[in-house]
């Protein structure tokens, strides 16, 4: 699968008749009508709040100028604040890992209950589709029920692990657990999308490859292994490129669990962002465009690294 | 392993995933004194129906709303984005590749920047507290990812499809709408869900761009049991329980479309 | 292939006919007849009212009265204060909006808020400390809708099985002492809110300002002391872990299942608390040497937001006049289960339900979180004190060295 679309199939060069300039004009004038929409589409609704959040974080904003307009340009002063904010180094630790932790479990687990739901057996469309079921509530609600779940004195977690005899855990209100807490209910949340996507990959993968290697003796996880992850390559690429952009800008979730504490022990560059700017009394608009640029800047780097992954392999 | 195995296991996996949906069940029809009973009751022993009773008084206007607002930004969403994904995958512009890296970063902006920008624009155009602004703001949480899954479905179809069309005398808008989109049906239904799963549960463009209307979404509905001072959590859940259901349905019926093909192509190169 | 062209063309008809049914496109001009002074926007922070309940229809009636036609919004108390702020650069305030008042300093110093100069409001019955919390640089910024304060709710049936007196609890000690009888007796001993939010720091005054510290002043021996108070509670598991992630209403929900002794809580709960099941009183928040505690005021501000139209004054004035009338103070504070701003309203308050006698005495003996004179710098301290409070409570730190930190942040902040 290419998603960087600019390497023609080359069956399709091969076979086509070379092209004069008029015809190859024409196609491209078509190309470009048929994107006319969505480049008019782009270009209205994400350029100006892009311009706006950088234009928030060049200048220094009190409330009062906020409401004026006339804030002075003060360059790079909201980063130099943020970089030297206590909570910077915490904060980007945290995202890293919170990031990592749960991709690394959202695509393992979406990947193995794709290759389980890919066999067909009684009730496994139904199965399927009631694992997306997490998608629909509203994230206030999900992220409420696993606060909850996760409640010191009356969550069911603590009850279940005190009636096996474990001490309980103070899930949501230590700062050992914190991190993990969110991580676990954000993990929860994001596995219905890895299925569905890795889900269709693995049904585009020809039958006739399983059975070419059953008849070579290939079982179960050699299958897998050999055949199957290598052909869900591309799929597992850009599976693992959006659930990274989206995992980055997740925020209800820690807000609504632990309003990114205690003291900062579940603070991500989103969180910090919104309570900058949203989360507390007195709006400090500059600094949080600013934690929220760095957060888009760090995605930006990782897709530039997916692009460039893709370039290496394009044969 | 043999099929009931299979469904059994299947079963076991699904009952895990869906406890917490249990749980937000069960609070739902939990009285207020006993939230926070310590041991929890894992059944609401004591039900009441108090919050349903809310929720179904007040609530089905906001659930309609959500509807509307679902459908119209699976509309806008696969309008956008079918013939861009089209048009990237089989016509090959110059410059395809730098678009579709411009739609990858413009999915990184955080949504609440989204909204705060869209505020003044829909101001300005008078567009604000409607649900048309809304549909259009929820379309480009959709509309990027739908350029993504359509270009890849879309560079599967095989060439010779496209060249008999040619043949035939179609122009390329012709081909579009008669050859290309009937054969990425899967795309068109995996697109329309995520688009409306989107849509049904965001709450930042809702509140910014919708907060003073006269029609607002079921994420703001809720807050009606958020007070200032006192929130109903029964009533909240049950809100969350019954805006699930159509939304389920949908899902378990679309499922059978979203199956095979919508990453076509993966495996051919 | 026939049927996903069929679909989508059902779809579309389908939600254009909707659309065109429910009126897709801007609803502000509602049709509806409109009185000769045109619309006026009013914004609150109640939205679990909704257009049947009492106070919208308070509202629509001060409308009429006032000769337009209200439009009232009800958001969420958090967002509200983003939502003044956006709306007013983009020159969209409300006409009326309703606060919460340790924000109205911000919205004043934004330049959101006319003063009562410009609106004429005539503020001099209310109470001055609870007008205090909207005043800044000598000028008022608007007037209270009521006033809501904290105190100690009791279970009578658990401190009787414990065999404790409330009414000898007059301080910290006799306080701890009875929590101590309590948890042996079987039971719990007490719960409040210690979230990282303002609700935490709202529920950490009582306790801070009983000890004799000053806000301007986090790191004192006093400040200090009011700190180890809580956290020693906690470690002798008097009070439990959750209170670090309890809102006001999650503590209070633990109050109601019956096990816990004491919950530190508000006016607002009246109205639970005689749906709980259980006898139940309220005792005055004590200090930590005797006496009662200073608490923080809580409850909303009506304001009158900046307009480039000077000529809508006049209306907002008698609609916020209407609103804090003292009839219907009396009605709005009665379904607020708030105490009135003004003296003659709450002595009403006192001869209708004689109950509320420890609550008006309560809210006479509070203090605005923002008075003192310090307006915009209260946001810049409180923040720092609810991490402190936090910190302490999860172990991370010693209250000292939490409260050093804060005093540091906080000093840094408001210099």
């Amino acid at each position: 699968m290419t998603v960087t679309h600019d390497v023609p199939a080359r069956s399709e060069v091969a076979s086509a008749a070379p092209e004069r300039a008029p015809a190859r004009r024409n196609r491209q004038l078509a190309a470009w009508a048929f994107l006319a929409p969505i480049v008019v589409y782009l270009f209205a609704f994400y350029a100006y709040p892009l311009y706006r959040n950088l234009d928030l974080s060049l200048r220094n904003y009190t409330v009062r100028s906020f409401v004026r307009g006339d804030a002075p340009f003060s360059g790079l002063a909201n980063y130099t604040k943020v970089f030297h904010d206590p909570t910077f180094g915490p904060a980007l630790l945290h995202t890293v890992v919170f990031t990592g932790v749960s991709l690394v479990f959202q695509f393992s687990i979406g990947m193995a209950l794709a290759v389980f739901f890919a066999q067909s057996f009684r009730l496994s469309a139904t199965l399927r589709a009631l694992f997306l079921v997490p998608w629909l509530l509203p994230l206030i609600v999900s992220a409420s029920t696993w606060s909850w779940l996760l409640n010191s004195d009356s969550g069911v977690v603590n009850a279940a692990l005190h009636a096996a005899g474990v001490e309980p855990v103070n899930w949501l209100t230590s700062p050992q657990w914190a991190l993990t807490s969110v991580i676990i209910a954000n993990i929860w949340i994001g596995i219905p999308f890895n299925l569905v996507v890795l889900y269709s990959g693995l049904r585009a993968v020809p039958a006739e490859i399983y059975e070419a290697a059953a008849l070579d003796g290939a079982t179960g996880w050699a299958t897998f292994r050999r055949i199957t992850f290598p052909l869900l390559r591309p799929v597992s690429a850009i599976t693992l490129l959006l659930g990274l952009v989206y995992t980055l800008k997740v925020f209800d979730i820690i807000w609504i669990m632990t309003k990114g504490g205690p003291t900062d022990a579940s603070t991500t560059f989103a969180t910090w962002s919104y309570r900058l700017s949203f989360g507390n009394l007195l709006p400090a608009f500059g600094p949080g465009a600013a934690v929220g640029n760095l957060l888009i800047i760090m995605a930006l780097i990782f897709g530039l690294l997916y692009i460039r992954i893709q370039r290496r392999q394009q044969p | 392993m043999i099929r009931p195995l299979k469904t059994a296991i299947g079963v076991l996996l699904t009952a895990v995933m869906l406890f917490p949906v249990y749980w937000m069940i069960n609070v739902s029809f939990t009285r207020d004194t006993d939230m926070r009973a310590s041991p929890p009751h894992l059944f609401p022993v004591h039900g009441t129906l108090e919050g349903y009773r809310a929720v179904l008084d007040q609530q089905l206007p906001y659930l309609g709303t959500s509807l509307i607002v679902g459908l119209g930004t699976v509309l806008l969403t696969v309008a956008l984005s079918a013939p861009a994904g089209y048009s990237l995958a089989k016509l090959r512009p110059r410059g395809g590749g730098v678009l579709s890296f411009v739609l990858l970063i413009a999915q990184m902006i955080p949504g609440i920047i989204m909204a705060m920008g869209f505020y003044a624009t829909y101001l300005k155009l008078g567009v604000l507290n409607s649900t048309a602004g809304l549909i259009l703001a929820d379309s480009t949480i959709a509309v990027p990812f739908g350029v993504l899954i359509f270009t890849a479905f879309m560079s599967g179809i095989p060439g010779e499809l496209l060249a008999a069309a040619v043949v035939d005398g179609a122009g390329p808008l012709r081909t579009f709408w008669s050859v290309v989109l009937p054969v990425s049906r899967n795309a068109v239904v995996t697109v329309s869900l995520f688009a409306f799963l989107w849509a049904w549960s965001d709450f930042v463009f809702a509140t910014t761009l919708d907060g003073g209307g006269a029609h607002q979404p079921i994420t703001l509905g809720i807050y009606h049991y958020i007070g200032n001072n006192n929130q109903q959590w029964n009533a909240i859940m049950a809100t969350a329980v019954i805006a699930s259901i159509p939304a389920t349905l949908l899902l378990i019926v679309a499922q059978r479309y979203v199956a095979a093909g919508v990453t076509a192509g993966a495996v051919k190169d | 292939m026939k049927l996903s062209r069929q679909a989508l063309g059902a779809v579309a008809a389908l939600t254009v006919a909707a659309c065109l049914s429910t009126a897709c496109s801007n609803d502000d001009n509602s049709g509806s007849s409109d009185a000769a002074g045109g619309t006026y926007t009013i914004w609150d922070p109640y939205p679990q009212f909704d257009d049947s309940s009492d106070w919208v229809k308070l509202l629509q009636k001060c409308g009429t009265d006032a000769g337009v036609t209200v439009k009232r919004t009800g958001y969420d108390t958090t967002d509200l204060t983003n939502k003044a702020l956006l709306a007013a650069q983009q020159s969209n305030s409300p006409d009326v909006l309703i606060v919460d008042n340790p924000v109205v300093s911000t919205l004043a110093e934004a330049g959101v808020l006319t003063s009562t100069d410009e609106t004429k409001l005539d503020t001099s019955a209310v109470e001055p400390n609870l007008l205090a919390a909207g005043q800044s640089g000598g000028k008022t910024y608007g007037v209270p809708i009521g006033a809501n304060t904290l105190a100690l709710y009791y279970n009578k049936k658990v401190l009787d099985a414990a065999k404790v007196d409330p009414a000898a609890i007059k301080d910290w000690a006799s306080l701890t002492a009875a929590l101590a009888k309590v948890t042996a007796a079987g039971k719990k001993g007490i719960t409040f809110s210690a979230i990282g939010t303002e609700e935490g720091s709202f529920q950490f005054l009582p306790w801070f300002w009983g000890s004799g510290a000053q806000l301007t002043q986090l790191d004192s021996p006093q400040a200090v002391s009011a700190l180890t108070l809580w956290t020693d509670w906690l470690k002798q598991k008097y009070a439990p872990n959750s209170v670090l992630n309890n809102t006001q209403t999650t503590s209070w929900q633990e109050f109601a299942t019956g096990d816990y002794a004491f919950a530190e809580n508000g006016t607002w709960q009246l109205a639970n608390a005689q749906k709980a099941g259980f006898a139940y009183g309220i005792i005055a928040i004590p200090s930590s040497a005797g006496g009662t505690a200073p608490a923080p005021t809580g409850g909303e501000f009506v304001t009158a937001p900046v307009q480039s139209d000077t000529k809508r004054y006049p209306a907002s004035t008698k609609l916020i006049s209407c609103l804090t009338s003292a009839d219907n103070a009396y009605t709005t504070d009665t379904t607020l289960s708030y105490i009135a701003a003004t003296d003659a309203v709450q002595a009403k308050q006192v001869a209708a339900t004689p109950d509320l006698k420890v609550w008006v005495d309560a809210v006479k003996a509070a203090k605005g979180r923002t008075s003192d004179d310090l307006g915009t710098k209260y946001p810049k301290i409180s923040e720092p004190l609810w991490t402190a409070f936090q910190a302490a409570l999860s172990g991370s730190k010693s209250p000292q060295d939490a409260l050093a930190a804060a005093q540091s942040t906080a000093a840094a902040a408001t210099r």
